[in-house]
């Protein structure tokens, strides 16, 4: 396994001549919804979460076994985010954008739709340290699923539509030294569509 | 499509639903002091309470060029900023006064009529403050600009002034934002007599309160 997370990084890295022919890219572009961020009880409560964020990503994976690959993913999202208390407008908090890299294994499930499941790091970037950001942005774990759909458009093109699902436990330096303590968990959908290139 | 292709992709989902379902715990504030104010009217005792609606957020504050008071003043307004979570406060500083909810000078306050609130702080022994708010007559409305005063006791360049200066002007502002008591614990910014520099926790903890309870007075337009 060590050997093949070495071998996919390298050859996404630029490696081998014989190795990039083996990689199949993907792009694609979509949006992602996320629940809720932090859940607060001042009086009332109070929930903050992003909204419907723009979301970009870049793939690229590798055969391990005749029917399996593995494979790297980077996914870019930004969005306002805000809180909503009961009773009360809502509030925007500002902009975070956040950068996922996840390393997964896709196997087929039927002609055209294979699953795909993988483990990583997403790092939220605050616009501006204030608020629940306000001791700057934070990197969590990362694990997650999803489909994807590849139908040929080209010779050497697909087009791709994926379904994807992570979640990971969310919390910030500020909400620590606020008292918070454990962390939110936080579930991600992100549906985007593009284009993929190489071996089918 | 083979159930155990799927296998996989299932024993994810039931291990991401048990990890994901659980909620982070909000800290409890009930270490937060009073901010009300307890007036007397006619027909009795009256709470006034007060915070800065979103809609008038920004909250505008004019600071006289005078003893580093918009340093001061910026200053404060930064830790004011940074005790909330949720965008509940913010506040910039203009160089027009007539367009200012906040006018912060130096100098000593004058005697206030029945309709001036009185925040006094007594800042011994090398500044003092304090912050009018001026309610309309029905009692129940604020009149804008509410004014902060900062004096120096003493020359202003003996030493400890402008450090007085300072949190004298962080405690006035707290005023201003709505916390309309002291704290009667010595380490917070919002006592009485303030020797601390920075908002602590209880600080924090009663600006969230205010922020987040039912105020009992509006602000006019300005």
């Amino acid at each position: 396994m060590r050997a093949t997370l070495a071998l996919l990084v390298l050859a996404i890295a630029g490696g081998t001549p014989g190795l990039l022919a083996q990689v199949d890219y993907n792009a694609r572009l979509g949006v992602t919804w996320a629940t809720t961020l932090i859940r607060d009880d001042v009086i009332n409560t109070i929930e903050v979460r992003q909204k419907l964020a723009p979301t970009l990503v870049l793939g690229a994976a590798l055969p391990i076994a005749p029917l399996y690959r593995a494979g790297l993913e980077l996914a870019l999202a930004t969005s306002g985010y805000r809180s909503k208390e009961a009773g009360a407008t809502t509030v925007d908090l500002g902009t975070v954008r956040t950068g996922a890299v996840t390393l997964g294994l896709d196997g087929p499930i039927s002609r055209g739709l294979r699953w795909r499941a993988g483990v990583g790091l997403l790092r939220y970037w605050p616009t501006e340290d204030r608020g629940i950001f306000l001791r700057g942005g934070t990197t969590r774990f990362l694990a997650g699923a999803g489909i994807d759909y590849r139908r040929p458009i080209m010779a050497q093109w697909d087009m791709m539509a994926s379904l994807r699902y992570d979640f990971h436990r969310f919390t910030t330096a500020e909400l620590n030294a606020r008292g918070f303590s454990q962390s939110q968990g936080v579930q991600r959908i992100a549906a985007t569509i593009g284009l993929a290139r190489g071996r089918r | 499509m083979s159930p155990r292709r799927l296998l996989p992709l299932l024993c994810l989902a039931a291990a991401s639903a048990l990890y994901s379902c659980a909620d982070i715990a909000a800290p409890s504030r009930s270490n937060a002091y009073e901010w009300r104010r307890i007036v007397a009217t006619p027909t009795g005792p009256d709470t006034l309470s007060f915070h800065w609606p979103q809609s008038r957020l920004p909250v505008r504050i004019w600071a006289e060029d005078t003893l580093n008071l918009p340093v001061h003043v910026q200053h404060g307004i930064d830790q004011w900023e940074a005790g909330f979570l949720y965008g509940e406060y913010r506040a910039v500083v203009v160089s027009d006064s007539s367009v200012a909810d906040v006018i912060v000078t130096s100098g000593i306050a004058p005697k206030g009529g029945f309709s001036v609130t009185r925040l006094e702080s007594f800042m011994a022994p090398e500044c003092q403050g304090a912050t009018d708010i001026e309610l309309a007559a029905s009692g129940h409305e604020i009149l804008p600009p509410m004014r902060v005063y900062v004096d120096p006791r003493f020359d202003p360049s003996s030493p400890g002034v402008d450090g007085c200066m300072a949190l004298t002007t962080t405690h006035e502002l707290g005023h201003s934002l709505g916390i309309f008591a002291h704290s009667p614990n010595t380490d917070d910014i919002m006592y009485g007599d303030p020797v601390v520099t920075s908002l602590s926790p209880r600080d924090r903890a009663t600006a969230e309160l205010a922020y987040h309870t039912e105020p009992t007075l509006t602000i006019a337009p300005r």
